[in-house]
């Protein structure tokens, strides 16, 4: 029994350790500095409660990629965040976009406020694509799956059902229960 | 009884029914609130693990999301489950990131996650849980619950008891009821016994109710009652009969009473008669003999009289005749003389006193000597003979037996006379035995009456009355005589002198 406990509790120690990180960067939520910081996380966590199509992923072993467009700093964050996890059993890549560039082979795809001006392209060249869609705008009808938001200083987000259908994903009711709203454009 | 300290049938059938069903509750309680405390144990654990486990799904978005706000939506469910106390979820860094707390509890936390598990405190059950997604720990859930063993402990034990109580009641009405059926058919056939001990009515029969044990006692019981039945009618008819018997037997034994009572009665007024004749005989016998007496000596003093006138001057024929009428004269005298003395034996009281036979006989035998002191005769009496009796009576009795003995052995050769005494049983016997002429047994019925003779008056003179006083002397005593002899062998005469129970058989002589 005493082993058990103490083994338990250094598994503890190391678990907090390992993603004291996480910890740090959930912490920084609430500070407008560190908004990125907290969309970056959600995004990286987003994968976690939506179901992609198997052909989304060209064989069992190709990576999970997240896509960041107009945003180096949450890039940069996912980048370290990601060390070491997985999402659904899949490394994790982040590629970083340009404004211009057509990104392909993501699995969620990021638009920064910055490059909102190209995010009616964008979705263009991602439509009937399984690509989980976020953006940072106030428009909600602009195609986008998911799009944050800043409330009370804190990052939240609203969830558009109907646009993910579109392109084949399954949001989980549990992502749909800490979403500030959930649009459902068929009901 | 020793263990049960009830008297009655009824008192120890409820008890039993008592005692059953208390321990049958009390056991099937016990059973009851064990298996539901560890039951309620369990589910209590049980659920608050899986009500953790439900927060811990149901928040894990919340944390991942940052969303207290939703994570305190998903706690607030809790109200509908009023045995959570408090709920709480810590995010990763350890810090309260949403919480909940019943209406009317304190809203306290643990400030710090525990470790996972259940454990009890006081009357509530805590566990946490960490929320674990993508194999990351996100946070931890706390639900607190109430653990009311002890008051659902006590809850069991009044409901127990309340069941006991009512158990224990109906218990009693059933066993009430019960006992009536099964003592019911006892106490009627205790009823019956008892109407048959104090009535004696062995036709009572107890009523039979069941066909139970009981039943076939009562059976019994009755049978056994006809069987007494029976045998009290036949003990009854037989001593009817005995009584009936008895009372023909006492009828006949009064008149048999009756009958004595006469004949007693015709007795004595034969009896009185036949005295009043015997004793006008004697007196008519007494008076002739006194009488007589006188013109005898008359006689024989004026023949003597003349006897001397004539001396000489007779014939020889004339003399002869002469000296007959005077021996006649003489002869006659002494039969009055012995006359009156068998009259006198009769008459007068008798005079009992301690009489020495032995001396009594010797006294005689000196007399006999003296009157004829040329006999040689052995007399041998025994000495020390006492008996009770009228000294007169026995002397002149020894006289008339010593006499004839003397008399009868005056032709015997070395003549001998033994007076002498034996037992027969517990009475004394005596006897005179001579070896003298005897007697030819076949007239010893004659013996003793009065003027019988058995002998010659030319071979041994006498009256024929000495045997007759010797009897009246010995029956006035109350005794007996008797005589053995054979002829020219001599004789011997046995008398007892006090009344004898029974017969008693002649006593062997040589």
């Amino acid at each position: 029994m005493e082993i058990l406990k103490s083994a338990r509790a250094i598994l503890c120690a190391l678990v907090a350790a390992t993603f004291f990180a996480v910890a740090c960067a959930l912490a920084s939520a609430d500070d407008a500095v560190g908004e990125y910081r907290v969309k970056a996380a959600f995004l990286f966590k987003f994968g976690g409660y939506v179901d992609w199509p198997a052909q989304a992923f060209a064989d069992p072993d190709s990576p999970f990629v997240i896509g960041v467009v107009g945003a180096e700093q949450v890039a940069d964050d996912l980048a370290g965040m990601i060390v070491g996890r997985t999402i659904g059993g899949r490394r994790i890549e982040i590629r970083r976009f340009q404004e211009h560039e057509t990104p392909a082979g993501v699995h969620v795809l990021f638009v920064a406020r910055a490059a909102a001006g190209s995010l009616a392209v964008v979705l263009e060249t991602v439509a009937n694509q399984p690509v989980l869609v976020v953006t940072e705008t106030d428009d909600i009808a602009s195609g986008a799956a998911i799009n944050f938001v800043v409330v009370n200083n804190k990052v939240r987000f609203d969830v558009m059902l109907d646009s993910a259908e579109e392109r084949n994903l399954k949001i989980s009711a549990r992502l749909l229960g800490v979403a500030r709203n959930v649009v459902d454009g068929s009901s | 009884m020793r263990t049960l300290p009830f008297r009655t049938l009824r008192a120890k059938l409820i008890a039993a029914m008592v005692v059953t069903t208390l321990t049958a509750l009390l056991v099937a309680g016990i059973a009851v609130v064990a298996y539901d405390l560890r039951a309620y144990r369990f589910n209590t654990f049980a659920d608050v693990e899986t009500q953790a486990e439900l927060l811990a799904g149901s928040t894990a978005a919340a944390l991942n999301f940052d969303d207290a706000e939703t994570a305190n939506e998903g706690l607030g469910v809790l109200r509908f489950r009023p045995r959570v106390s408090a709920a709480a979820v810590y995010n990763a860094r350890g810090k309260l990131f949403a919480t909940y707390a019943r209406q009317g509890t304190p809203p306290q936390f643990p400030e710090l996650p525990g470790d996972e598990g259940v454990r009890i405190e006081g009357d509530q059950v805590h566990a946490f849980r960490r929320v674990v997604e993508q194999g990351e720990i996100l946070g931890t859930v706390y639900v607190r619950r109430d653990y009311r063993l002890r008051e659902r402990a006590f809850d069991y034990i009044g409901i127990v008891t309340t069941v006991a109580v009512l158990a224990l009641a109906v218990a009693v009405l059933v066993s009430i009821w019960l006992q009536t059926v099964i003592t019911r058919p006892v106490l009627s056939a205790a009823r019956a016994a008892r109407e048959v001990v104090t009535h004696g009515d062995y036709s009572a029969r107890a009523q039979k109710f069941s066909d139970d044990e009981v039943g076939t006692l009562v059976d019994a019981f009755n049978e056994m009652l006809a069987v007494v039945e029976a045998r009290t009618r036949d003990l009854e008819r037989s001593n009817a009969e005995l009584e009936r018997e008895i009372g023909e037997r006492r009828r006949m034994e009064e008149e048999m009473t009756q009958l004595n009572i006469d004949l007693e009665r015709r007795v004595r007024e034969r009896t009185s008669q036949l005295e009043m004749t015997n004793s006008e005989l004697e007196s008519f016998c007494y008076s002739v003999s006194h009488d007589l007496r006188a013109p005898l000596r008359a006689i024989d003093g004026f023949g003597q009289a003349l006897a001397e006138e004539l001396a000489g001057r007779l014939s020889g024929d004339a003399q002869r005749l002469f000296d007959r009428i005077r021996a006649a004269t003489q002869r006659m005298g002494q039969l009055i003389e012995d006359l009156l003395n068998l009259s006198k034996v009769s008459r007068g009281a008798l005079e009992y006193r301690d009489v020495d036979l032995s001396a009594l006989a010797g006294q005689v035998v000196r007399e006999l000597k003296m009157q004829d002191p040329d006999r040689r005769v052995d007399v041998s009496i025994w000495e020390g003979i006492k008996v009770n009796g009228d000294p007169r009576l026995l002397r002149a009795a020894l006289e008339n037996l010593l006499g004839n003995a003397w008399k009868f052995t005056g032709r015997t050769e070395s003549a001998r006379i033994e007076v002498g005494t034996m037992r027969d049983g517990d009475r004394s016997v005596y006897f005179v035995r001579d070896n003298g002429a005897g007697f030819d047994m076949a007239y010893a019925d004659k013996l003793f009456g009065a003027f019988q003779r058995l002998h010659g008056m030319e071979e041994f003179p006498g009256t024929g009355i000495g045997l007759a006083t010797v009897q009246r002397i010995v029956h006035r005593h109350g005794g007996r005589i008797w005589a053995d002899a054979a002829p020219g062998r001599g004789a011997v005469f046995y008398f007892t002198l006090a009344p004898e129970s029974e017969p008693v058989g002649r006593v062997a002589s040589n």
